[in-house]
């Protein structure tokens, strides 16, 4: 007992003889530790793993014996850029990113915004009303949106048919398989993201708003120079976090299309989830690390266009 | 600066050696000889993995294993169907198997050729087995594990509008495009017949075709892909006539559609397994009885079908080998592949359980069991998932007309030969 | 609520062309609510569907029989207990974690300037970039070298690690907008860096935390991969991977069993969302006083 607390006094002493800057960085690292520890180990080291696994020729077979593969360098790497059914899924992915964001974004700030201030009475029910998409069994959300898309009873082909307007096989034409992906997984997407945007939009001081109609400040002017320069943080977070998600979309084509029709809605995350079914490990590995390279570069695309002005 | 340095020769060391230590051995894995089992009866933990209803109701079989048995003890755990091949494949990897699975028939040369499963021992015998069945066992020479249970396609058609259109079940191909026309047009059915257009699992409506026109997946060794023949385009074209002709619909029925439809007369007739027969009488009720039944493949070469089903197999990790195949042995017995099937519905695959009067003496069923005898299962390689994906693909492009039917097997060879068999 | 809404109304003159506006918000917010939580409803109505139903095709909307098997079959033929306990369990392990780890190391990189801040954030996030099924069998190798397969810890800290980066990424990014006068005040007074964290920065952080709480919570109940692989017996099992088990069969699925275990899996959530909700609100007035 009295040695513990003789021990505690001389840490204590210790640390305060020590300079600030070394007690800060000392602090930051304690700080660190604990999440480094769990991260370390269960994560940064099967990413390794996993990156070692794409230089090699690894397949499920050989599980028994992993060390008892080939080092084939790059050359699943280089298969990729010969491999036909990858390309289709690397401009699959590419498209519906390109749709899906964007609609996911601007749906999101809408709805984010017209609860916040818009609405008073019924703001909780709308706000979950808005979120059960994120958490409604995929399963019953394949039903209904196959439903809503049948070509000939859905809902969607009998509002077009009564303004005269044939609808297409929407699932099954490969025109429109994609468009339909691409608007479902928005739908699903946009809970996350408008609950983010609602806890940006209340961290933003009420007194700032006030000071700027004082000033005679348009509700556009208010939005433009305020509430979005504001945003910018919690913005970047949210669309960086829906963007990579996005980008490994294959629940939703995964259930609806299986990636058909003919592959035009295969993504990359589904093909490479294809690969690991076949066993083809070191494959599998590259093509995701393929896929990696393209969500850094997004993501630098991102913190580029959104980081904050200070 | 020292640090740093030593910090890289370390790094440096390790990734040689790693590389070094990496790299196959040249040469083939041959036949394997399996090890004995002692005599005697089972003793101690037994860890059993199934998937699904079997999962759950193998507890009760093993009371009667255990009772007979006093010494052992069977714990089964049931896993979920649709990953149950990542679920294994990981436990391989971890070297965390059970002593026994079941494991779906076209999985078992990928898991036998990682080493993981034991060799079949002398205590069971293969011939009391469909051949079809017992074959998606054998891996390069040498059987790992037991099939289990098994299913066979067959063609199921309203007997009633075969009645009113005047036809009876197909026995050969000329016979079955007009037996779908005929339901078309003079039955008044929207579709004479259903077949799978494309997606997942299509290979399984396409390939019983293609066998039955004298086409194999390989030669007989099991070396070569032999996709690009004759026979094979033949079956294609005769496939892709059926959309062609709008005698099958080129999207998919949704889920309960097929059965409603069967009942409601607008399919006219589908090929599926044994599993349909509960859905249909479920679908039509019992009064709707006397309107369906079950017919054989058509013949064209052959008349066969798929086999599949499930196999049990044992890990050469398992910690209790001999308790392991006792069991194994116990759930082939005849009689109690019976009293499975009067449990779960699944089918046995051992021949003499078929005389049983429970399976001779319902009509539909008989009718199963005499297609087993003419039932193909896909080649035991380990790299048929991607060679079936292949396939998949290639049909789709003939029944869209994307493809001709020569240039989707000379596909199908380059792209199966580009993937190899896994040997 | 309500005194926000003044600002946003504008001045008395202009209140009552606002009201047809706000009208319209209304109908406009309603008619989306009805697209948004069309489905949600479907799956409740169609748990008390009987399962001939389900597969009737056109689907109905609300049950044409109402029938509580759904329901019992989950409550009493599954083991429910024990799989909603394990998911519990492992969820809740994984979301207060998370929120312990990631607003630590979040302070730090948001606050404190040290040597390597930039580098360590950039790795953490870089990993969030990583596809994540590429990490699932080098991650069972390693849980069950450290010989926890089929254990709690086995079941938690792999989703923490997962979880980990997306929770760092939020608390740095909203704990880097926190004013720096207060700290570096805090810091001049002689105040400890945990203190700091503990007094000042985590209360000003609520509704962050309450977004990682809702994020972490709902994407570790639903993991599907991670408990079907580390549970090697039943009693190890959570409630998504009991309800695979059940309701897929080799040949064909329960729609019914599907659906009353999707609504049975959904309501802790939306009762943490809801709970939570309230908790934005009063985060209004922390960061107005300033």
């Amino acid at each position: 007992m009295a040695v513990g607390m003789l021990a505690a006094r001389r840490g204590a002493a210790w640390w305060a003889g020590l300079r600030p800057r070394t007690r800060r960085g000392l602090a930051a690292w304690g700080f660190a530790l604990p999440f480094l520890i769990v991260f370390a180990a269960f994560l940064g080291g099967p990413v390794l793993a996993a990156l070692g696994m794409s230089f090699t020729d690894l397949r499920s077979t050989d599980l028994r014996d992993p060390l008892g593969v080939n080092i084939i360098g790059f050359d699943n790497y280089l298969r990729l850029f010969g491999d036909e059914v990858f390309g289709q899924a690397l401009v699959n992915t590419g498209v519906f990113v390109l749709g899906s964001v964007p609609l996911t974004v601007v749906s999101a700030l809408a709805v984010a915004l017209a609860l916040n201030r818009g609405v008073t009475r019924l703001r909780t029910f709308f706000r979950v009303g808005y979120y059960l998409p994120v958490v409604t069994s995929i399963v019953a959300v394949a039903v209904v949106w196959r439903f809503l898309l049948e070509p000939d009873t859905g809902l969607v082909n009998s509002v077009l048919r009564s303004v005269g307007i044939e609808g297409p096989h929407w699932l099954d034409d490969p025109a429109f398989a994609m468009p339909s992906i691409i608007v479902m997984t928005a739908w699903r997407g946009m809970g996350f993201m408008m609950v983010v945007f609602l806890a940006g939009l209340q961290a933003i001081p009420r007194t700032v708003y006030e000071a700027a109609e004082v000033d005679g400040a348009g509700r556009w002017q208010r939005f433009r120079h305020i509430t979005l320069p504001l945003l910018r943080p919690t913005m970047l977070f949210a669309v960086v976090v829906t963007t990579i998600g996005q980008v490994q979309f294959v629940e939703e084509p995964f259930v609806m299309t299986r990636g058909g029709p003919l592959n035009q809605t295969l993504s990359v995350s589904m093909d490479v989830y294809n690969q690991f079914g076949f066993g083809n490990y070191g494959y599998a590995s590259a093509m995701s690390y393929a896929l990696f390279v393209v969500i850094v570069a997004l993501t630098v695309v991102w913190f580029r266009l959104l980081r904050s002005a200070r | 600066m020292r640090t740093r340095r030593s910090w890289a020769v370390a790094v440096a060391a390790m990734t040689v050696s790693l590389v070094t230590a990496c790299g196959r051995d040249g040469g083939e894995p041959g036949p394997e000889a399996a090890r004995p089992v002692d005599a005697g009866a089972a003793r101690g933990e037994l860890i059993v993995w199934a998937m699904g209803t079997e999962g759950e109701k193998l507890s009760e079989l093993a009371r009667d294993f255990e009772a007979a048995n006093p010494e052992a003890k069977v714990n089964v755990t049931a896993i979920p169907w649709d990953d149950a091949h990542d679920k294994i494949a990981t436990a391989i990897a971890g070297r965390q198997t059970p002593d026994v699975s079941l494991v779906g028939t076209t999985y078992m040369a990928e898991f036998a050729r990682s080493g993981a499963l034991d060799p079949t021992p002398s205590i069971i015998d293969g011939q009391a087995f469909f051949p079809g069945a017992w074959d998606t066992t054998v891996v390069n020479g040498t059987s790992y594990g037991v099939p289990w249970y098994v299913e066979t396609r067959l063609l199921y058609y309203r007997t009633d509008l075969a009645r009113r259109a005047g036809v009876s079940p197909p026995s050969g191909w000329p016979e079955l495009t007009a037996f779908a026309r005929s339901m078309r047009d003079a039955a008044g059915a929207q579709w004479g017949l259903n077949l799978q257009a494309g997606g997942e699992g299509t290979w399984q409506n396409f390939m019983p075709f293609a066998w039955q026109a004298g086409a194999s997946i390989t030669d007989p060794g099991g070396k070569q892909f032999t996709l690009d023949t004759p026979a094979m385009i033949e079956a294609l074209e005769f496939y892709k006539s059926f959309f062609s002709g709008s005698l099958s619909p080129t999207t998919a029925p949704r889920p309960g559609e097929l059965e409603q439809g069967f009942v409601d007369g607008s399919y006219a007739a589908f090929f599926s397994g044994p599993w349909h027969i509960e859905l249909v009488r479920e679908q039509g009720g019992p009064d709707f009885a006397a309107n369906w039944s079950v017919a054989r493949m058509p013949r064209r070469v052959a008349g066969t079908s798929f086999v599949g089903g499930g196999d049990l197999a044992v890990f050469k990790d398992a910690r209790n080998r001999d308790a392991a195949w006792k069991f194994v042995r116990y759930l082939t017995q005849p009689e109690v592949q019976v009293t499975w099937y009067e449990s779960v519905g699944d089918l046995p695959s051992v021949k003499s359980a078929w005389q049983d009067a429970r399976l001779s003496g319902d009509p539909l069923l008989k009718t199963f069991g005499d297609q087993l005898n003419e039932a193909v299962s896909p080649p035991a390689i380990a790299t048929w998932e991607q060679v079936a994906s292949v396939l998949d693909t290639q049909v789709e492009r003939v029944v869209r007309g994307v493809s001709s039917p020569a240039d989707a097997a000379r596909a199908m060879q380059a792209e199966a030969t580009a993937i190899g068999t896994g040997f | 609520m309500t005194p926000i809404v003044g600002a946003v109304t504008g001045s008395p003159s202009s209140r009552r062309p606002f009201r047809g506006a706000r009208g319209w918000l209304y109908a406009v917010l309603s008619l989306g609510l009805v697209g948004f939580a069309g489905p949600f409803v479907w799956m409740v109505a169609s748990a008390f569907k009987p399962e001939t139903e389900l597969r009737r095709v056109p689907p109905t909307w609300l049950p044409d029989s109402v029938t509580l098997d759904n329901f019992r079959a989950i409550f009493v033929d599954l083991d429910f207990p024990t799989y909603f306990t394990n998911s519990v369990i492992v969820a809740a392990g994984v979301t207060l974690g998370n929120l312990a780890l990631c607003s630590m190391l979040g302070y730090a990189l948001a606050k404190i300037d040290f040597p390597g801040r930039r580098l360590l954030f950039a790795l953490v996030v870089g990993t969030l970039m990583v596809p994540s099924m590429v990490t699932f069998v080098p991650q069972f190798v390693l849980v069950s070298q450290f010989g926890l397969v089929n254990t709690y810890p086995g079941l938690v800290l792999p989703l923490l690690a997962l979880a980990g980066p997306l929770g760092v990424f939020l608390m740095r990014q909203y704990m880097s907008e926190l004013p720096d006068e207060l700290i570096d005040a805090a810091r001049i007074d002689g105040a400890g860096e945990i203190r700091i964290f503990l007094r000042i920065v985590l209360p000003l952080s609520r509704p962050a935390l309450a977004t990682l709480t809702i994020v972490t919570f709902l994407g570790t109940w639903n993991n599907f991969l991670i408990p079907l692989v580390m549970a090697q017996t039943e009693d190890k099992y959570t409630m998504p991977v009991a309800l695979a088990l059940y309701s897929v069969g080799q040949n064909s699925t329960q729609f019914g069993l599907l659906m009353a275990g999707a609504v049975v899996v959904v309501v802790p959530v939306l009762v943490l969302f809801v709970a939570l909700q309230r908790y934005f609100v009063q985060g209004i007035a922390m960061t107005g006083i300033k």
